[in-house]
């Protein structure tokens, strides 16, 4: 029994490091990681050496190709002396860092050192890192404001989604009434209703809410009553020989069993919540990303609509890995299918 | 002591063109307390469905299944039921699962004790934090057995839980089977297709035959236990039940 158990640990070990190396697949060339660093010290000397066409402040972005440069250069020393992760890590990335520098160069000689995309519509990187440094105290209360509408509405959505699919998928009585009903309201994009949720609510921001937890809940609910009705008759069986009452067979059979296609619902959802999220804080916000990129076109200032957009890139690709995250360790019961 | 009474048990089905099937007719079985049942037939003798009815999960169109003089009318866990595989819960552990009917019924003091006992006698030690696409199916199915057993039911039904498992795994669940039946005394139903596997673990084997799905005879088995399952004995009562299973009745 012992060995058993010494066993499912060092497999459980193996699995760490198979997966480690399926995900860093790409073979460390040492080539490639020195063509990363030299791209990032090429786009410095660009930007220091061409000279540009109006007065750009470059500092931030020298601060920030530096910064770029040191953190590469530590993770391949690191990764040259320590073979593991870092060094898996390093190796696989080496290829695509270079993209990155040589897409700085490029995009540095296009705007900001020879004009040659339509000026001031395109702005150089360095541009926005200069106005984002500049605006930092409104964006940061922007992204904040966003951030706590967006975690509100779609928090909202999700639960009414869920537990609106849940029912549904459970109780023919309640799939009969409600159904046909939800179906078509919910297919109805959330945007429509803008007019009249901005008259109809007190205030804008509840009016925001609603928008963005409409476009959420439809997804979540539909994909839920899928997940629910996927459920193997076995487990309602087995459940009902060892006991479980109604609310027990809830919890412990149909939240579960239909958790993976809860997840499909809610990174559908997600995209949508975005967007709902940038176009009615674009209407009717005093505050946000949305509100910042609407005032930024209205006093003709471009640079700030990079800077939100970036900065939205960010928040957002921040907010799907940590769901990612979430979904992962909830499903961490499937079998893995790769 | 009749424990299970089946009389005049009826089950009919229709197919999709309206016809009538007559899943189960006529069946009448008592079972008595601390017995093992083992019900043979091909498929289609409706052997499963009898099961069913038992365990509460089915109900028949006429007659009646009572335990102890009560009408069954829907599961309970004084009857456990184990499949023939893919029942556990795949989002809770090998531990979680065992301890998922003491936990509906007790809540969390549920007895500890008692769960570490049968994960010990069902060899999963050391898997406890397993999930089941983790383990081999003989595991799966021990921990399927182990749910079952641990609220300690009057009456386990067993629906062909070595069905889908090779040769060695299924003889070394028989095993287990046995000693637990040994242990507990419950009172166990086994349906399965396999002769050897009814003549191994049955005092008594029902034998059924399909079209429409009925009892064709009930024989009490002669083996004394430890049963070997190449002994003369036990092959000269395994050509018995074929012959009254008309198996392989066309060869020459």
């Amino acid at each position: 029994m012992l060995e058993s158990v010494v066993s499912t640990k060092e497999s459980k070990k193996t699995n760490v490091e198979t997966k480690t190396q399926a995900k860093y697949w790409k073979p460390y060339q040492t080539r490639w990681n020195i063509a990363s660093l030299l791209t990032i010290v090429l786009a410095y000397i660009v930007n220091q050496v061409v000279p540009s066409q109006e007065y750009v402040s470059n500092g931030t972005y020298r601060w920030f190709l530096v910064i770029y440069f040191v953190y590469l250069a530590a993770v391949y020393i690191a990764g040259s002396f320590i073979h593991g992760k870092v060094r898996l890590y390093s190796g696989h990335f080496a290829q695509l860092n270079a993209s990155i520098g040589l897409l700085l160069v490029v995009q540095d000689l296009l705007t900001e050192k020879y004009a040659i995309v339509k000026q001031p519509f395109f702005v150089s990187f360095a541009q926005i890192l200069d106005q984002m440094k500049t605006d930092h105290a409104l964006l940061l209360a922007s992204t904040w404001s966003s951030l706590g509408l967006w975690l509100i509405s779609f928090i909202i959505g999700t639960v009414i989604g869920v537990a609106l699919g849940l029912f549904m998928g459970r109780y023919r009585q309640f799939n009969y009434w409600a159904f046909p009903y939800l179906k078509v309201i919910g297919i109805i994009p959330a945007a429509a209703w803008m007019p009249l949720t901005m008259v109809i609510f007190p205030t804008s921001y509840l009016a925001e809410i609603f928008l963005i937890a409409f476009s959420v809940w439809f997804p979540v609910a539909f994909m839920t009553i899928g997940g629910v009705q996927s459920i193997s008759e076995n487990y309602f069986e087995s459940a009902k020989t060892l006991g479980f009452t109604e609310s027990q067979i809830l919890r412990k059979i149909v939240i579960p069993g239909a958790l993976p296609n809860i997840f499909i619902g809610i990174f559908t959802a997600m995209g949508l919540s975005f967007t709902m999220l940038v176009i009615s804080e674009m209407i009717g916000a005093k505050v946000g990303l949305g509100w910042y990129i609407n005032w930024a076109k209205g006093v003709g200032n471009y640079t700030q609509v990079y800077a939100a957009i970036v900065i939205m890139a960010i928040l957002f690709s921040v907010i799907f890995s940590f769901l990612n995250k979430v979904q992962e360790y909830s499903l961490r019961w499937r079998q893995k299918t790769n | 002591m009749v424990q299970l009474a089946i009389k005049d048990v009826d089950r009919v089905l229709h197919d999709n063109n309206g016809q009538k099937i007559n899943v189960l007719k006529d069946i009448n079985l008592k079972v008595g307390s601390g017995e093992f049942i083992s019900i043979i037939g091909p498929s289609g003798c409706g052997k499963t469905t009898l099961l069913r009815l038992i365990s509460g999960l089915d109900t028949p169109e006429n007659g009646q299944v009572s335990v102890d003089g009560k009408l069954i009318t829907e599961p309970d866990v004084s009857r456990g039921y184990v499949f023939q595989h893919g029942s556990l819960f795949p989002w809770e552990t090998i531990r979680e699962n065992i301890s998922s009917g003491l936990k509906a019924i007790h809540g969390h003091d549920y007895d500890h004790e008692l769960v570490d006992q049968y994960i010990d006698l069902m060899g999963l030690k050391g898997f406890e934090s397993a999930y089941p696409h983790q383990v081999s199916g003989g595991m799966a199915q021990r921990a399927a057995l182990a749910r079952s057993i641990v609220l300690k039911p009057e009456l386990l039904l067993l629906d062909e839980p070595m069905g889908a498992l090779d040769a060695f795994t299924r003889a070394d669940v028989q095993d287990v089977i046995q000693k637990v039946w040994k242990q507990t005394k419950t009172t166990m139903i086994l349906v399965t297709h396999d002769i050897d596997e009814a003549i191994y673990l049955g005092t008594q084997i029902v034998v059924m035959t399909p079209r429409p799905g009925k009892i064709k005879e009930i024989v009490d088995n002669p083996l004394d236990f430890p049963r070997n399952r190449t002994s003369d004995e036990f092959l000269n009562f395994r050509r018995e039940i074929q012959d009254k299973l008309n198996f392989g009745v066309n060869e020459t």
